[in-house]
């Protein structure tokens, strides 16, 4: 856990969660493993308020627990999940990812399980369902089966899946034993037990659920819409009680990454050529494991049969593109063998350390400039250069090269290696190499992000902080204004309201949502960075396959 | 040469000089000092020697060597040329002798001075000219296998698309043409392939023929250059609280005013 | 991480590189400005209908995170704000059911010690074994608690239809928090040890609840 990090998750809990759940997660995040009491002791905070932090940290999976490491009977220790705190930055592109595959539906099924941490698939068709129906024209409603298919549909291509079973040894807080060896030894995210190593993962249970979604009452009517909901939530089973549903973040990563591959292909070589990819990667999906460093090889002729009809490629045109893209020196695409017209996979890890090399070299081009990107590329392919040999190569004068080459070793971009050729290490007898060690940069450059967005959102929380005043302000007129609308007051009436804001301080209010605007769009952007750099780092970790 | 008539010994110095150079006429003035830093310079052939070098080599202080360096420099024996190895330092050769290309960087200097500017030039033309090439394959509508191959030029073509714009003074060789290329591959915009050539193809060596073609980049630029903090030289000084922070920071204001 | 290279103290003799003396960048004469001028301006963002839409999802999950009942309030923020603002917020808040999680997923010691209030009506469950003393302050400090905690939909049932009268006593509760805070502590130290005993003798079964938060 960098300091980035914790900053970072400590910014986005507060932001989604609040200010005490901020400091609880950052406790936990910078202490390891702790005790309830542990926690209510050092962060100062009322016992009963750090037990119901807990309680929204575990629900969203953002912390995790164990009980009885230390020996029969010892309290449950709760620890932070930091990559699932940082997954809150791409709720958007889930959410909206989820939009393409399967409309507002699957937009809303996303949306609300996110919110909630998890839910029972009855209780989100039933919110869905209701939201859905809200914004249909009046007299229209959406039928719960048609939420439940998405839902099914969303679980069958494991977008969402079944929360792990709650570890019965964890939950009793003390009481009964897990059996020796069973507790976790060290409170890692390997502590948790993997979802995919429960059968029922991915196996939507029988619900009875038949109605349709309703509409919310009208504002005003708060009160009997209160004992509406309430009556709604009375006791009714529909037989799914106490399974519950997450999104499946590898999944969608395992999507996003595709994307990207398919996108670069596109960039590089044609559109026809990415489709090709996009074929490939599709058929790919079921058989191959999202750590997998390449697709389960297909044939040409499975391939050929795959391919939309809309593409209208001919067989033969086919095997050139496959040729050609085996050929390119991106290497996305490899050929593995000769039969069925060829054998080709999708090279997924070495497509992402291409694409993050990508990454790092458009980060250097665009920070110092062409040149200084000619020397990085230069020592990524050759390795190691001495100065002159970085002279010569680049072609690129002498004095601006050393200039060059010392900002870029300034900023941990570029190493040196000294090699002595004598033993006794003197200056003159030494080698210096200048090298660029791709992985350690990806790592610095994604803490670099990470710290980029903490940066974006403190300057946001300042902007909004310069103009809190005026914000209450106009948050209390547009309030006002609803409840005059409503209770259908005179236009004079609704204008006058209006102009409580002066011309100057709406001209204000229009530059700070620009601002935020432009502030919360640069945050999705950089997660884009992330997502490739950790995606990058994490297959280098993984085991070949 | 005792035993010889001086007419003899005329007649031989005579056919000698001829033969020879006018060296030895030249040197008959100078004594052994001279002639051991003349050798020595001979030795060095047509990458120069620098005074401190000969001074080793000779044993002669550096006073007595600058004055027979001047000396020979004026009977145009010896000339001296600047060295692009390192600037300042002078290496000194026969007068006739054509500098090696270490001493002058070949095409790529004009007295000593990298010519910064032309290879950028010579850069930004291979590239033009490879680009186009890489357009034309590909409105071409030919299949896709002819396509790439049509966009590849061989190192020959490139040389001679720069030989006839004409706008080098100097003459450039099919191997400068290739360095100018290698440039272009760091610059991620080409890419190169080797391919077997028959003997005797214009443009191949050793039954090997280079081919480049104009490649787009994979990515746009990422998501961290599009903030100021990506590109922010007080990065790493940057804290919230601190002189420099998110909240201060004059690049995000200049940013967010854009 | 990764360590910074700003000012980092080389561990050879930078000028063998060539980089030494002479050649070092330019020295630097007075103090250098704060923000020194850059070359290079970031990229444009990409701006469409998925940026666009994007932003959008953000903005809005942000703001419905924010009145969830996952969104723990700062009692003590809450004097900051001004009341007036507030009641006008919580039109805005969402009318939402309280948060019950389910304890089967949750330790046991997780549970609010609030006694009477797990209790609803219809529900079969029993109550978790508390020293009388302690459960009557516990729950008056929930009580002050909770309605300190103004504004925030987590509500238990009761506590929700007591609201309105709650609302003009709101002012005094404030005030008297501070004190409150030394209470906890001695809570803090009295349930740590009243707690073994409070799992020993509530086996599961009797703590099956519908604790609301």
């Amino acid at each position: 856990m960098t300091a980035q990090e914790i900053r970072l998750c400590g910014l986005l809990l507060r932001e989604h969660f609040g200010e005490v759940v901020e400091k609880v997660g950052k406790h936990l995040l910078g202490g390891g493993a702790q005790t309830l009491r542990g926690i209510a002791h050092e962060t100062g905070l009322p016992l009963d308020l750090v037990k119901k932090t807990l309680c929204v940290l575990v629900q969203h999976g953002a912390c995790s627990f164990t009980a009885g490491r230390k020996g029969p009977g010892s309290p449950a220790e709760y620890w932070a999940c930091c990559d699932r705190i940082l997954r809150i930055l791409r709720y958007p592109r889930y959410i909206y990812t989820a939009k393409t595959l399967y409309g507002d539906t699957g937009e809303l099924l996303t949306e609300e399980l996110l919110q909630r941490g998890h839910m029972t698939m009855s209780g989100l068709v039933k919110t869905v369902a209701d939201r859905l129906t809200q914004n249909m024209e009046e007299g229209h409603s959406v039928d719960y089966s048609e939420v439940s298919s998405t839902f099914s549909k969303f679980v069958e291509t494991r977008f969402l899946q079944r929360c792990p079973p709650p570890v019965r040894a964890a939950q009793t807080g003390g009481g009964a034993q897990a059996a020796p060896g069973a507790a976790p030894a060290a409170p890692t995210g390997a502590a948790m037990l993997a979802p995919e190593s429960f059968p029922d993962c991915y196996e939507v249970p029988r619900v009875t659920l038949v109605g349709r979604g309703k509409r919310q009452l009208a504002p005003e009517d708060g009160e009997e819409q209160r004992s509406a909901k309430r009556a709604k939530m009375d006791p009714e089973t529909h037989g799914d009680e106490g399974i519950y549903w997450q999104v499946n973040f590898e999944r969608f990563h395992q999507h996003f990454r595709d994307q990207a591959i398919i996108s670069a292909v596109a960039n590089k070589l044609d559109q026809t050529s990415s489709e090709i990819v996009r074929t490939i990667l599709r058929m790919s999906e079921v058989t191959t494991s999202p750590a997998a460093t390449c697709t389960k090889p297909l044939s040409a002729n499975e391939i050929f049969r795959s391919l939309p009809a809309s593409y209208n490629i001919s067989r033969p045109t086919l095997d050139q593109y496959l040729t050609l893209l085996a050929d390119d020196p991106m290497e996305f695409v490899g050929k593995a063998g000769e039969s069925g017209g060829g054998m080709f996979v999708v090279n997924l890890h070495r497509a992402l350390a291409n694409l993050a090399r990508a990454t790092l070299e458009s980060i250097v081009q665009e920070r110092f400039g062409s040149r200084s990107a000619r020397i990085f590329r230069l020592l990524l392919r050759k390795r190691h250069l001495e100065q002159k040999q970085v002279e010569d190569f680049a072609m690129i004068p002498a004095k601006e090269a050393k200039d060059m080459l010392y900002t870029l070793l300034s900023q941990n971009l570029v190493q040196l290696q000294e090699i002595p050729k004598t033993p006794d290490f003197a200056p003159s007898r030494t080698f210096y190499l200048y090298t660029v060690n791709q992985l350690p940069t990806a790592r610095m450059l994604l803490q670099n992000c990470y710290k980029t967005v903490a940066n974006l959102i403190e300057r946001r929380l300042f902007e909004s902080k310069e103009s809190k005043r005026l914000l209450e302000k106009s948050q209390r007129i547009e309030a006002i204004l609803a409840s005059l609308q409503a209770s259908g007051a005179e236009p004079e009436q609704l204008t006058e309201v209006e102009e409580m804001i002066t011309a100057p301080e709406k001209q204000q209010l229009d530059v700070l949502r620009l601002h935020v605007n432009k502030l919360d769009s640069a945050e999705n952007q950089v997660d884009e960075t992330i997502f490739l750099l950790e995606s990058y780092i994490s297959s280098t970790a993984a085991a070949p396959t | 040469m005792p035993h010889l008539e001086p007419q003899q010994r005329a007649g031989a110095i005579n056919k000698l000089l001829s033969l020879v150079s006018l060296r030895t006429w030249k040197m008959k003035g100078s004594d052994n000092q001279e002639k051991l830093v003349y050798q020595i310079i001979e030795d060095a052939g047509n990458k120069g020697i620098w005074s401190r070098d000969i001074r080793f080599k000779s044993n002669l202080p550096l006073t007595e060597i600058n004055k027979i360096l001047k000396n020979l420099e004026s009977k145009k024996l010896i000339k001296a040329v600047k060295s692009v190895a390192a600037s300042k330092k002078k290496v000194y050769m026969l007068y006739n002798l054509q500098p090696d290309r270490s001493v002058t960087g070949g095409a790529w200097y004009s007295d000593q001075d990298f010519e910064s500017e032309f290879v950028e030039v010579l850069n930004q033309q291979c590239f033009k000219f490879l680009q186009s090439k890489a357009d034309a394959a590909r409105d071409s509508q030919q299949s896709p296998m002819v396509q790439r191959n049509s966009s590849f030029a061989t190192s020959h073509e490139v040389w001679k698309y720069i030989c006839e714009l004409g706008i080098s003074k100097v003459d450039l060789s099919m191997d400068d043409i290739e360095t100018i290329l290698n440039t272009l591959i760091y610059d991620g915009k080409v890419e190169m392939t080797v391919i077997a050539a028959k003997e005797g193809t214009v443009g191949s060596v050793d039954g090997q023929m280079k081919l480049f073609r104009g490649v787009n980049p994979v990515l746009q630029p990422t998501g961290l250059v599009k903030t100021p903090c990506g590109l922010c030289p007080v990065f790493d000084d940057c804290h919230e609280g601190g002189e420099i922070s998110p909240s201060s920071c004059v690049y995000m204001s200049e940013w967010l005013e854009f | 991480m990764a360590g910074k290279g700003r000012g980092v103290a080389f561990t050879f003799n930078i000028e063998a590189l060539g980089i030494g003396r002479g050649s070092m960048p330019e020295a630097r004469v007075g103090p250098s400005p704060l923000f020194p001028t850059i070359e290079f301006k970031p990229v444009p963002l990409k701006a469409g209908e998925d940026e666009d839409y994007m932003l959008a999802l953000k903005q809005e999950m942000r703001g419905t995170m924010q009145r969830l009942p996952h969104n723990i309030k700062t009692p003590t923020n809450k004097a900051e704000v001004e009341k007036y603002t507030e009641r006008y917020l919580k039109l805005k808040q969402i009318e939402d059911e309280d948060w019950t999680p389910d304890w089967n997923l949750f330790p046991k010691e997780l549970m609010p010690q609030t006694k009477k209030r797990q209790v609803k009506k219809g529900t079969k469950k029993k109550t978790v074994k508390i020293s009388p003393k302690d459960a009557t302050e516990v729950l008056n400090k929930l009580d002050e608690l909770a309605k300190t905690d103004d504004g925030n939909p987590e509500k238990s049932d009761d506590e929700t239809e007591k609201k309105p009268g709650n609302e003009d006593g709101e002012e005094i509760e404030e005030e008297e928090y501070e004190e409150e805070d030394i209470e906890e502590e001695n809570d803090y130290i009295e349930s740590y040890f009243d707690n073994g005993e409070d799992f020993d003798a509530g086996s599961d079964d009797n703590m099956d609840g519908e604790a609301t938060y």
